[in-house]
């Protein structure tokens, strides 16, 4: 039981773990498969894993982002390959943080005493549908959808060249582009694993299509096809189920307005900072740098990725680009930084935010095979990020008794 | 010339005007340049004007409107759909300098899909593989193919005791040999040159025993192109729609007056009673003070830009549902009288897209037919 929670923790009632976690091999496209296929490949994966049948779900937890492929009730017509049936079930959307929302929400079940083992089914099959088309058509109908570009702008990229100097910061941002690809490289499941070498720099900075000013195609994340699946159970359940369970200690989630209002002349904070902060605080944190051993974060391009680094460790001035320049995010840096390669490889939207926790959740098992850290992994940070700004922080844990 | 997935890189070029659909490039003026560099790589411009195409192999490039920087392989594979174009982009193996929008745009449309190019050599190689033995019973053959022109050749193929053996050159002892130029052969072997016409005109000379030189179509398979089997094999069925959906939507309180505003010219926003800032458009709640923001107050129209995006990159726009025409550029910019915190984003003029920096002032455009709605506001443009 949480007994040992700081007051102002978030009440949780009973201790939640993963104990099971499957996934699909992701790619640009899998004709192969239909959706029901493709997700069964990955509830197989995860029920294997956590050694359980289907009779020991007592919840399914499905979402994706429903507009992409443009489908609805995607459960109902899943449900082939999902086995719900029978079973209670929820459906949920939020966008890029859904794979996040998904295990939040799956966590809140098992938390409550409503359910002991709940599966949790995250996915997109993109090449079904027209990742840009969908998110600029279901921007603001009243104001800001004429205007949306999907989900690409240069924003952090023309504010960190402002801030740092246009070499210094191209540079970081191509040199955590290529940091992403050599973890992408250690990942068999990895989307785009392009074997990318430092010296590609300069090139790669300036022959790489400009997609909008200086985001350009190699520094944005895939559109790929694939599933993640997580089951979770209660402290009790999870100790019976495996040996080796990893906790889930606390989540946040915090967004502001829909419009884009925060490219101003001064900034406020951001949500990754809020939550960070937040999250932090309430769970007695002072040094999340020296305290996370791993950090799994939904990075859509290098500039984003590499800015919001800042953000989420609570960092001061050019404190990231240093750490990156020192290799301290590398895999046997201070804080490994997306062993799994990152969003930047992989990104299949719907399991996206969720592979964050389960790649976090493998390297706390011992379990990331090639991208497996060296050294022990204890505290695990994991972030989703979409829509306008929308952030889910997450602390993962070996050991129960935070 | 090297090969690559059976293709050279100048059979792409060669085949251009085979393949060019002059329909689709009404009013496109570029020069493309090509630059791929490697075994059997060169240089090339492909200039598109007044609907009308030429392809030149050059020595070094001319000013053009875009370079496309690759290597044979690379090249070779992506117009054949062996290597993922979009992934080749972002490994940096495929490179363009200047305008990338004209090869995005135009190239779909100017040319049909670039098919392998049938060679002799690999219809005769491919000849052992394509032997039926079951029909070859007691036959025992030696025949020369010799072949002239620039994919032409010499081979010698013995059947015997029900086996096809190849080699190069031409044995002095064949039992029939045909000569006849390279592209007549692919001709008759890809159903495009009707054998009678040939036979018969003199394209092909048969030296030695014509009857046998009759029967050794049965012993073959028939040739299929590389591709034209994967074609074959194909079992997938997708289905494939674009769908359109009319919407109408209820505005509020709010937006209703904000709508209203673009209608009179005016920038309306709301101001919350406790943090005073000013949301634009203007917004029921402050989502950090979450308190009502009733407060409505007329900012602008005048506004200093913060930050600038330059798209280059066509997305479809929802109105239309037609590809943007692109580069165009965006602004975050801060109304007179608005929050510094506070950004509103708002297309700029295209003739101000190359002068705009952030730190000047810009002011709207207004459509002169106004009638409440996202199109009464155009655009903002420098205030000079």
């Amino acid at each position: 039981m949480a007994k040992k929670q700081a007051s102002h923790a978030h009440k949780k009632n009973r201790n939640v773990g993963i104990v099971g976690i499957g996934q699909t091999e992701y790619s640009s496209h899998k004709e192969y498969q239909n959706q029901a296929e493709m997700i069964n490949e990955g509830i197989r994966a995860a029920l294997a894993d956590a050694g359980l049948k289907l009779s020991d779900i007592d919840c399914v937890v499905h979402g994706n982002m429903e507009l992409f492929e443009m489908v609805h009730q995607p459960d109902m017509w899943h449900e082939l390959g999902t086995g719900a049936f029978g079973k209670p079930q929820f459906r949920i959307t939020t966008g890029g943080t859904t794979g996040a929302t998904l295990v939040c929400a799956a966590d809140n079940l098992v938390a409550s005493g409503m359910y002991d083992v709940v599966m949790v089914i995250g996915f997109e099959k993109l090449q079904e549908g027209h990742t840009t088309g969908g998110i600029t058509n279901m921007a603001d109908p009243l104001w800001f959808r004429h205007l949306q570009t999907g989900a690409l702008t240069a924003t952090t990229a023309t504010r960190m060249i402002s801030e740092f100097g246009e070499e210094r910061a191209k540079k970081a941002s191509m040199r955590y582009r290529i940091m992403m690809d050599k973890h992408a490289c250690l990942n068999p499941r990895a989307h785009r694993r392009f074997g990318l070498e430092y010296d590609q720099m300069e090139d790669l900075m300036n022959t790489s299509p400009m997609l909008v000013g200086e985001l350009r195609l190699i520094h944005m994340c895939s559109q790929s096809d694939g599933c993640c699946v997580m089951i979770l159970a209660s402290e009790e359940r999870a100790k019976q189920i495996t040996n080796k369970p990893v906790w889930i200690r606390d989540h946040i989630t915090v967004h502001r307005e829909e419009n884009i209002n925060i490219f101003g002349l001064k900034i406020p904070e951001t949500t990754h900072h809020c939550a960070a902060r937040k999250l932090y605080a309430r769970n007695a944190i002072t040094d999340p740098i020296t305290y996370f051993n791993v950090f799994e974060m939904y990075d859509p391009s290098s500039w984003w990725g590499l800015d919001w680094l800042r953000e989420f460790f609570l960092l001061k001035g050019d404190e990231h680009i240093t750490m990156l320049e020192n290799g301290d995010w590398d895999m046997d840096g201070r804080v490994p930084l997306n062993p799994s390669g990152g969003v930047i490889s992989t990104n299949p939207i719907g399991a996206t935010a969720m592979l964050r926790p389960a790649e976090v959740a493998l390297q706390i098992r011992g379990d990331a095979g090639q991208h497996q850290l060296r050294h022990e992994v204890r505290h695990g940070l994991a972030s989703g990020f979409g829509g306008t700004f929308w952030t889910v922080l997450m602390m993962l844990e070996k050991e129960l008794g935070w | 010339m090297a090969e690559y997935f059976g293709s050279k890189v100048e059979d792409i070029f060669n085949t251009m005007p085979a393949r060019f659909l002059p329909q689709g490039v009404a009013g496109v003026d570029v020069v493309i340049g090509y630059d791929i560099s490697g075994e059997g790589g060169g240089r090339w411009t492909v200039t598109i004007r007044d609907a009308t195409l030429a392809v030149a192999a050059v020595a070094e490039l001319p000013k053009c409107s875009v370079v496309l920087i690759s290597d044979p392989e690379t090249f070779v594979g992506s117009a054949l759909g062996k290597i993922d174009a979009a992934e080749a982009f972002g490994a940096g193996k495929i490179k363009f300098t200047g305008d990338i929008t004209a090869v995005l745009n135009v190239l779909p449309k100017a040319f049909s899909p670039f098919k392998p190019v049938v060679r002799a050599g690999a219809i005769i190689e491919s000849m052992p593989e394509r032997f039926k033995p079951e029909k070859a019973e007691g036959v025992n053959l030696k025949i020369g193919y010799d072949l002239s022109g620039a994919d032409g050749g010499a081979w010698t193929m013995l059947i015997k005791d029900g086996t096809c053996t190849l080699k190069n050159g031409l044995d002095s002892d064949c039992t029939v040999t045909m000569r006849m130029a390279a592209d007549v052969f692919v001709g008759l072997n890809t159903g495009k040159i009707d054998p009678a016409a040939a036979f018969g005109g003199g394209q092909v000379k048969i030296e030695g025993d014509i009857m046998a030189a009759g029967t050794t179509a049965k012993l073959f398979g028939k040739f299929e192109a590389a591709g034209a089997q994967e074609k074959k094999g194909e079992e997938l069925i997708s289905l494939k729609c674009i769908p359109t959906i009319n919407q109408r939507f209820a505005t509020g309180t709010h937006m209703g007056k904000w709508f209203a505003g673009l209608k009179d010219k005016r920038i309306v926003g709301t101001r919350c009673p406790q943090c005073h800032r000013v949301l634009v458009p203007p917004s029921e709640v402050c989502a950090i003070c979450r308190v009502r923001t009733d407060d409505f107050v007329e900012v602008g129209p005048k506004a200093t830009v913060c930050l600038i995006d330059t798209v280059y990159y066509a997305s479809p726009d929802p109105l239309s549902g037609q590809v943007r025409h692109t580069p165009y550029a965006g602004a975050y910019m801060v109304f007179d009288g608005g929050t510094p915190y506070e950004s509103f984003a708002m297309e700029i003029n295209p003739k101000d897209m190359d002068r705009i920096k952030p730190g000047m002032k810009v002011r709207p455009v207004w459509n002169t037919e106004r009638s409440g709605t996202f199109t009464d506001l155009l655009y903002f443009e420098i205030d000079d």
